[in-house]
């Protein structure tokens, strides 16, 4: 029991790292005012990227990992350009952009043979000898490369984000365009770099879903977590550190699945692949629920296209 | 100086000026939009042939298949009726400013409801068929209902709480369908097949689902246009605030309205399983999602345009079945196609609604 306790811990930084990347890309977008549906999709553009480049490249996942973080943000200049540039209405672009890479992924796995080909992947770092010290060194020192740098992504994105004037212009388009315009501030670019960069992080989560988790490319292999990055933007109230947060409270129950089984616990399996998606539902219920009434803390301008025309 | 630097410099020159338009002519509109789609349905054609269609057969694949082949076409008559129930249930929640993203979910629920009652024997068989329907509706309602309550009652963001439950619907379905409903039959993780009086009668050679879905869609149709709900949902739709200071029951016309849209997609699962397979199978509601909110944005939620949307993805669905068995093109492929021609038809709009100048 102890054994599988120990297991669970190591294992859930593993789960958690895809929802907690995922998030934080989303945050930068929707601080910017951008509501990103597109998540979903893009993760998959990360995968299939991560599993083709490392393909190709026979190996290299470092390398296979960037080149999928730089085709995610490439993707998503379609997205920047109908929302930041034509003004497209965000929720049908962002839903047609899901299913626009959901259909390419699933073309592209075919045609190149991508498909339920296994690959090496990255593998776990031990940091010797921090990694012998018990329970601890199993649990903080034995964890593959994306995950030991979360901690530093999230401080960067978090300081750039609160501290740096790019930053402060950044949360001012998202919590008002018109204002930033008039002091000067380019709403357009902000707007569109701030989607590419964003997604660039969710195309990494999907790499790692891919590269680092299932080593393998399937149709639709992340299995709507992105949607789940979506709520958890929400109860992170638009905060990184809070995401973070939240993406290991998922990523334990993620990795608590497949361990319960194991214990012998009998759960229908259906249920136990529910579980995810209620618990997420649950958060947001719980999340509005104590919330009533009260400031979501959410951006200002979230969701509105900026049309400098209509200015009043 | 070189050439190339005054090339540079009067290129400077030229600025685009945005300007929001006013007012546009019906026939500029229809202009734009038209020439965005053949835009979409150029860049289609092209990823077919680099996938492996050869160019010559794309317009008989497409069209010419669809239409003249007698199997094809009853394929295409029937198929068209989940399609238009499900963009008309997609339609009438964006009408009430409810983004409806559960349509599968709902689907699912109207399945799981019309199967319980076909293995449950519930009601005489002259009833059974109006039954399962009713038990269809009143299920995806039942779902639906959650995340319409949580939308007015605690402001719950309905986009992600609908896009999950579908989640949870699928794995219910599956629970059912390797645990207690598996076919005792064969063991096949499908459910025990309808009875021959629990399915859809064939009308002149055609599904009866063609007629039912074109039944509801004149309703619909009236009840949107001539009724006094389509107009407070008109004034919801233009604005909630407005339309509550005014003193229209927004909750309860937003309900109301939710509410329909999961009874019509629930509808549209039951047409589904009784009509492909006649048993509920396992991932029968597939796509549907995309295609329901493609056919609103479309037709602008107006039912009748619906109607002829649906009808045409109807067609490109059972073209992509067929490039599927003849050239092992993937079905997702069907998928990007209308994610394609969404995504041109969204920018067209941005002609329709600006005009650029280019000043000098």
């Amino acid at each position: 029991m102890y054994e599988l306790f120990i297991n669970w811990i190591a294992n859930t930084p593993g789960y958690a790292a895809p929802y907690a990347l995922a998030a934080l890309g989303l945050i930068l977008c929707e601080r910017a005012g951008v509501l990103n549906l597109t998540a979903e999709g893009i993760m998959l553009v990360g995968a299939l990227s991560g599993i083709g480049a490392t393909l190709i490249l026979g190996g290299y996942p470092p390398v296979a990992i960037v080149i999928a973080m730089i085709m995610a943000a490439l993707v998503s200049m379609l997205f920047a350009t109908m929302t930041v540039l034509l003004r497209v209405n965000q929720v049908i672009a962002g839903l047609a952009m899901v299913f626009f890479c959901q259909g390419l992924t699933a073309l592209l796995g075919n045609l190149f043979e991508w498909k339920n080909q296994p690959i090496t992947g990255i593998g776990r770092i031990d940091i010797w000898p921090l990694s012998e010290i018990p329970v601890i060194g199993h649990v903080l020192f034995s964890q593959d490369m994306i995950v030991f740098l979360l901690i530093p992504i999230f401080y960067l994105v978090n300081r750039m984000l609160t501290r740096s004037m790019v930053g402060l212009r950044l949360r001012a388009v998202g919590e008002s365009p018109e204002a930033s315009d008039a002091a000067g501030i380019n709403v357009t670019a902000y707007r569109f770099l701030t989607v590419m960069a964003g997604s660039a992080l969710v195309g990494l989560a999907g790499a790692y879903i891919s590269v680092a988790s299932t080593k393998i490319w399937v149709d639709n292999v992340t299995a709507g977590r992105g949607w789940i990055a979506l709520a958890l933007v929400i109860f992170a109230r638009w905060r990184p550190w809070r995401a973070l947060l939240g993406a290991l409270l998922f990523g334990a129950i993620e990795s608590a699945m497949p361990r319960i089984a194991a214990a012998g616990i009998k759960v229908p399996q259906y249920f136990m692949l529910m579980l995810p998606y209620v618990v997420t539902l649950c958060v947001m219920i719980w999340v509005a629920w104590s919330k009533r009434g009260g400031a979501t803390d959410e951006p200002g301008a979230l969701g509105q296209p900026h049309v400098r025309e209509e200015r009043r | 100086m070189t050439a190339s630097a005054v090339a540079k410099r009067r290129l400077r020159g030229v600025r685009l000026n945005l300007e929001v338009r006013r007012d546009i002519s019906p026939w500029r509109q229809a202009a734009y939009l038209a020439g965005f789609i053949a835009l979409g349905v150029c860049i289609s054609g092209l990823i077919l042939i680099w996938a492996g269609v050869p160019a010559g057969d794309l317009l008989d694949q497409f069209l010419v298949e669809t239409i003249s082949d007698g199997d094809n076409l009853r394929s295409v008559l029937f198929q068209g009726a989940p399609f238009i129930l499900v963009g008309l249930s997609a339609s009438v929640a964006f009408r009430a400013r409810f983004w409806n993203l559960g349509l599968e979910g709902q689907m699912i629920w109207g399945g799981i409801g019309a199967t319980f009652v076909s293995l449950h024997h519930i009601g005489p068989e002259a009833l059974r068929l109006p039954l399962m329907i009713f038990a269809a509706a009143a299920c995806a309602m039942l779902w639906v209902a959650i995340a319409g309550q949580l939308k007015l009652k605690l402001a719950v963001n309905e986009i992600i709480s609908t896009l999950l439950m579908n989640y949870v619907a699928l794995n219910f379905l599956y629970h059912l369908l390797y645990g207690p409903w598996r076919d005792a039959s064969d063991g096949f993780p499908h459910s025990a097949k309808y009875a021959d009086f629990e399915r859809l009668p064939d009308i002149f050679g055609v599904s009866g689902a063609l007629p039912l879905a074109l039944v509801v869609t004149l309703l619909i149709w009236w009840l949107v246009g001539f009724t006094r709900f389509g107009f407070y949902m008109k004034f919801v739709q233009a604005s909630d605030k407005v339309a509550g200071a005014v003193g229209i029951p927004v909750g309860r016309i937003t309900l109301a309205s939710v509410l329909l849209s999961g009874a019509l997609a629930g509808i549209a699962g039951f047409i589904v399983a009784s009509g492909q397979e006649g048993r509920l199978i396992q991932n029968f509601s597939d796509g549907y999602l995309f295609s329901g909110i493609l056919i609103a944005f479309l037709s602008r939620n107006n039912p009748i345009v619906a109607a002829i949307v649906a009808m045409l993805v109807a067609m490109l669905f059972i073209s992509g079945q067929s490039l599927q068995v003849f050239y092992q093109i993937p079905f997702a492929m069907v998928q990007l196609i209308q994610a394609i021609i969404v995504i041109c038809v969204a920018a067209s709009e941005f002609l329709i609604r600006h005009r650029i100048h280019i000043v000098r």
